[in-house]
């Protein structure tokens, strides 16, 4: 089989560490099919007379195949990039209610995903990078000083 | 002459200033008076050449009524011209004459835009009987209308009604905001079975 161009969009992958269960990617859905669950811990203050912060944890991240258009409105909404196209085309179960995917084999699409477009030429670099470097640059200063 | 200009040229010599060429996203588009819809696919098939008809449907433009579109197609030697028909219909009363007299195919697409948005067509002033095409005898409603509800939207639960920590039969500790609603769906205390 020729190989599928870069952004086929063939299944959606998760990456967990990346989600904050914000419920954005499952309101903005057009199709429903997009299911989380979470609950909240409290971490306690790291520093004396701070205060306790509180943080969701993903408990279930689901999505319904069966229901999924292939718009990519979750992927483009996530504000973490926790979601990607993965060209790997899902093979189809053979029970409708086998189509929903939780986020273990969504998480298996990951090895599949195709690195980011490179950047145009002249583009400002990606605010991480930038942010890394001055980081970097400030270290570097320091020890010479 | 480039196929826009052709296009122009024939609408101004056809119906003058009635109609309108739209100048947004291709296929080129013309805007006609609803009066004057068989004769404006006339001129697209005799005129310009576009003798194969594509299909034809409707678009719900909320408070502007319905726009009824048509897509045409002359075929050239080096490939092939796209034309769109539009006109716009009142939401009070949205009846077109049928195009089938000047392409026969246009019958099976505007029964589906009856079905679909509740637009009449008429042939020589008396309403065309429409025979149900995709959806079942007894169904109410025009589906493709933007006010048409969707009932299995209000009978399941949104995904996205949780909060962030919240999950299926264990709400969130803290319900700061008011519960977020799915977009177009009623509240099912307004619509629906009670």
């Amino acid at each position: 089989m020729s190989p599928l161009p870069a952004r086929s969009r063939g299944v959606i992958a998760l990456i967990e560490e990346n989600c904050t269960s914000c419920m954005l990617c499952a309101r903005e859905c057009p199709s429903w099919c997009i299911h989380i669950d979470s609950h909240t811990e409290t971490v306690p203050a790291s520093t004396e007379g701070g205060r306790d912060r509180t943080r969701t944890v993903l408990d279930r991240f689901a999505i319904d195949w069966s229901l999924c258009m292939y718009c990519s409105i979750c992927i483009e909404v996530c504000p973490f990039d926790a979601l990607h196209w993965s060209p790997e085309l899902a093979a189809p179960e053979g029970d409708i209610r086998e189509l929903t995917h939780e986020r273990d084999q969504l998480e298996a699409w990951l090895a599949s995903v195709p690195e980011p477009q490179p950047l145009d030429e002249r583009a400002e670099p990606a605010k991480e990078i930038a942010a890394a470097r001055r980081a970097a640059d400030r270290a570097r200063l320091g020890r010479q000083a | 002459m480039s196929w826009s200009d052709r296009v122009d040229q024939a609408y101004a010599a056809a119906l003058g200033e009635a109609s309108l060429r739209d100048e947004g996203f291709p296929p080129l588009t013309v805007e006609v008076p609803a009066d004057r819809w068989v004769e404006a696919l006339a001129v697209a098939r005799d005129v310009l050449g576009c003798t194969f008809f594509d299909w034809l449907s409707a678009v719900d433009e909320g408070e502007g009524g319905f726009a009824v579109l048509c897509h045409v197609v002359a075929r050239r030697t080096a490939g092939v011209e796209h034309l769109a028909v539009r006109c716009l219909l009142p939401r009070s009363r949205p009846v077109l004459a049928s195009a089938a007299g000047v392409f026969a195919g246009a019958r099976w697409h505007e029964r589906e835009t009856h079905e679909m948005f509740g637009v009449d067509f008429t042939d020589g002033g008396a309403l065309l009987p429409m025979v149900p095409l995709l959806l079942p005898e007894e169904f109410e409603g025009h589906p493709l209308r933007k006010d048409f509800v969707l009932a299995s939207r209000v009978a399941i639960p949104w995904p996205g009604a949780k909060e962030p920590g919240e999950s299926e039969g264990a709400p969130a500790t803290s319900r700061s905001r008011r519960k977020a609603r799915p977009a177009g769906v009623p509240d099912p205390d307004e619509w629906g079975p009670r």
